[in-house]
């Protein structure tokens, strides 16, 4: 992860404004920093999500292809994910340097959506055991400025509210083969449930008290976090320890309690704001990347 | 993407009869909900008895090797070495680097020699899990490496090699603040079953009914300084579950603990030279 060197003087500065609830930029320990939303920029995907979190610029793209099930799930679809670190973010990601936090975000990603309620697979299945829908998420770091697993499962959200996939109509000919027809109007797609998608909340253990929305100074200062991931129902689909630290079992529930309560806040108003931009339709104002 | 050259393979279009087993056969629902297939009860923190031995590889500066049921693994550290990337960091304390891998026989179907995208997120959770532990700040501009081989996957292979893991590295003399030791346990609906085996780890004796609260979780655990080190979930959980699951991980750790020791003590009276009598 892109890391700032700190001075001991400011650790010890964050630290004791985190011990009462004020940070450095004056947010309290549960404050999310500004955050910016839009869908639909990208128009050669299916769906696609911009998310701006205070300097923390994620882009996720959504596109729908058709493949095979798997094996094992016949009449499911599933997902793929996948995370590329620009080397636009930081210089440390230049060539395979990003590489390896790609591989740990989307390891997690995966992680995240392996319960059968967050996406309905079902609805994913074409033809059971020969076609189904497949969902590439493509996800693109443009700039990193900490917490970017919340900025990433913010923008799949969103992404994922935003994706028209097209109606298709199986067809069976004299012989028994089966055609698919794509029908012909643009419009006329089906659109994916995202009310089960959780949104992940990362709590950073800064001296003895947890703050979300990490910056990166903040990040330096601390030695572990924990990565949990909360559905709008306050289930939890996952749950990780990263860092080289190690966490008391009480930080653990306590961290754990203010994530789901954290999560669950942040479900609500984001369907709000999902739902006002698509009611805009046509008249909606493109922002585009230049705002 | 890299891929095995060296080696012939089968048609792309084939798969591994396990696949067309009929499901019947593999899912023998047990007639009581309370014992599990192996003879233990669900709900109650009944981990595999395990068999550890340390010092079994000549080569390795330390090694372990850890059986609990049918899960066997061989964990082997060598170091402190130089270390060949020298950034700023590694002037004040030194590097651990994990690796994990499976042998390609080691599942129901045969992996592959190239370590996957689950292999490397296995390590990096084994190194999160194990930093805490060691006294890196002792070895500057030195890495330590730890290897770990899965020989036979029949579950709770993780929690499972972080106790190899930190056995070994005792083994070979590294300073530590304290042994780390893994648990896992799988959540179906409303009981839990500790140390779950392969079968259990995905899901062919599901309970009927217990279509929520369907998860695992996997702790490591510092017993003497009681800090989690590591914790990793999945499925979908109630945050009470969760919490009374991570509970019941860290006794799970407890059971383990005098085992462990036992068999350091062991190993270390067995390298040591015999005092003159």
């Amino acid at each position: 992860m892109a890391t700032v060197q700190v001075s001991e003087a400011e650790k010890v500065y964050i630290l004791h404004g985190v011990r009462d609830d004020l940070r450095v930029d004056g947010r309290g320990c549960e404050d999310y920093r500004h955050m910016e939303i839009e869908t639909d920029m990208v128009s050669n995907t299916d769906g696609s999500a911009k998310v701006t979190l205070g300097h923390t610029d994620v882009l996720v793209g959504v596109k729908a292809e058709m493949g095979k099930p798997r094996p094992m799930v016949p009449d499911e679809g599933y997902l793929e994910f996948f995370v590329d670190c620009s080397a636009n973010a930081t210089p440390e990601f230049e060539g395979r340097g990003g590489d390896e936090l790609g591989m740990e975000l989307s390891n997690t990603l995966y992680k995240v959506f392996n319960n059968r309620y967050s996406v309905d697979l079902k609805s994913l299945c074409i033809s059971r055991g020969e076609h189904c829908w497949v969902l590439y998420v493509d996800v693109l770091l443009l700039q990193c400025d900490g917490n970017l697993f919340d900025a990433i499962s913010v923008a799949i959200k969103a992404a994922l509210f935003n994706t028209k996939i097209p109606k298709v109509h199986i067809s069976e000919d004299e012989e028994g083969g089966k055609e698919i027809e794509l029908s012909d109007d643009p419009y006329d797609c089906m659109r994916l449930n995202v009310e089960n998608v959780p949104c992940i909340v990362t709590l950073c253990k800064v001296g003895h008290r947890h703050v979300v929305d990490a910056t990166l100074q903040e990040k330096a200062c601390s030695v572990a976090s924990l990565i949990i991931s909360v559905t709008h129902k306050g289930t939890v689909t996952c749950v990780r320890k990263v860092g080289g630290g190690s966490l008391d079992p009480e930080s653990i529930f306590e961290m754990t309690e203010t994530g789901k309560r954290v999560g669950k806040a942040l479900h609500a108003p984001l369907m709000e704001l999902l739902q006002e931009e698509e009611s805009l339709g046509k008249k909606r104002q493109k922002v585009g990347f230049l705002g | 993407m890299p891929t095995d050259t060296k080696r012939v393979r089968g048609p792309e279009v084939s798969q591994s009869p396990s696949l067309f087993l009929c499901k019947n056969a593999v899912k023998k629902s047990t007639a009581s909900n309370d014992a599990r297939v192996d003879g233990r009860q669900r709900g109650q923190v009944d981990v595999r008895s395990v068999f550890v031995r340390c010092g079994l590889i000549s080569q390795a500066k330390g090694s372990a090797y850890i059986e609990a049921g049918n899960t066997k693994l061989i964990c082997c550290v060598y170091g402190p070495r130089e270390t060949e990337r020298k950034d700023e960091t590694d002037m004040k304390s030194g590097r651990l680097i994990t690796d994990m891998r499976f042998a390609p026989f080691s599942c129901r179907e045969r992996g592959s020699w190239i370590q996957g995208s689950d292999e490397k997120d296995l390590s990096l959770m084994l190194l999160e899990s194990l930093r805490p532990g060691v006294c890196l700040q002792k070895y500057p501009r030195s890495q330590i490496e730890v290897n770990v081989m899965v020989l036979e996957n029949d579950g709770a292979v993780l929690a499972h090699a972080v106790t190899c893991a930190s056995m070994a590295l005792a083994d070979a003399g590294i300073e530590m603040y304290d042994l780390v030791l893994g648990c896992s346990i799988r959540q179906e609906g409303a009981t839990y079953l500790i140390d779950p085996t392969f079968l259990e780890e995905n899901g062919y004796n599901l309970a009927s009914g217990s279509r929520e609260n369907l998860g695992s979780l996997t702790v490591a655990f510092l017993p003497s300084l009681n800090q989690i080190s590591g914790l990793q979930s999945d499925g979908e959980m109630g945050e009470d579950t969760l919490t009374g699951d991570v509970r019941t991980c860290i006794e799970g750790c407890f059971k383990l603990y005098p085992v462990i020791q036992q068999a350091l003590s062991k190993a270390v009276r067995r390298k040591a030279p015999p005092s003159e009598s």
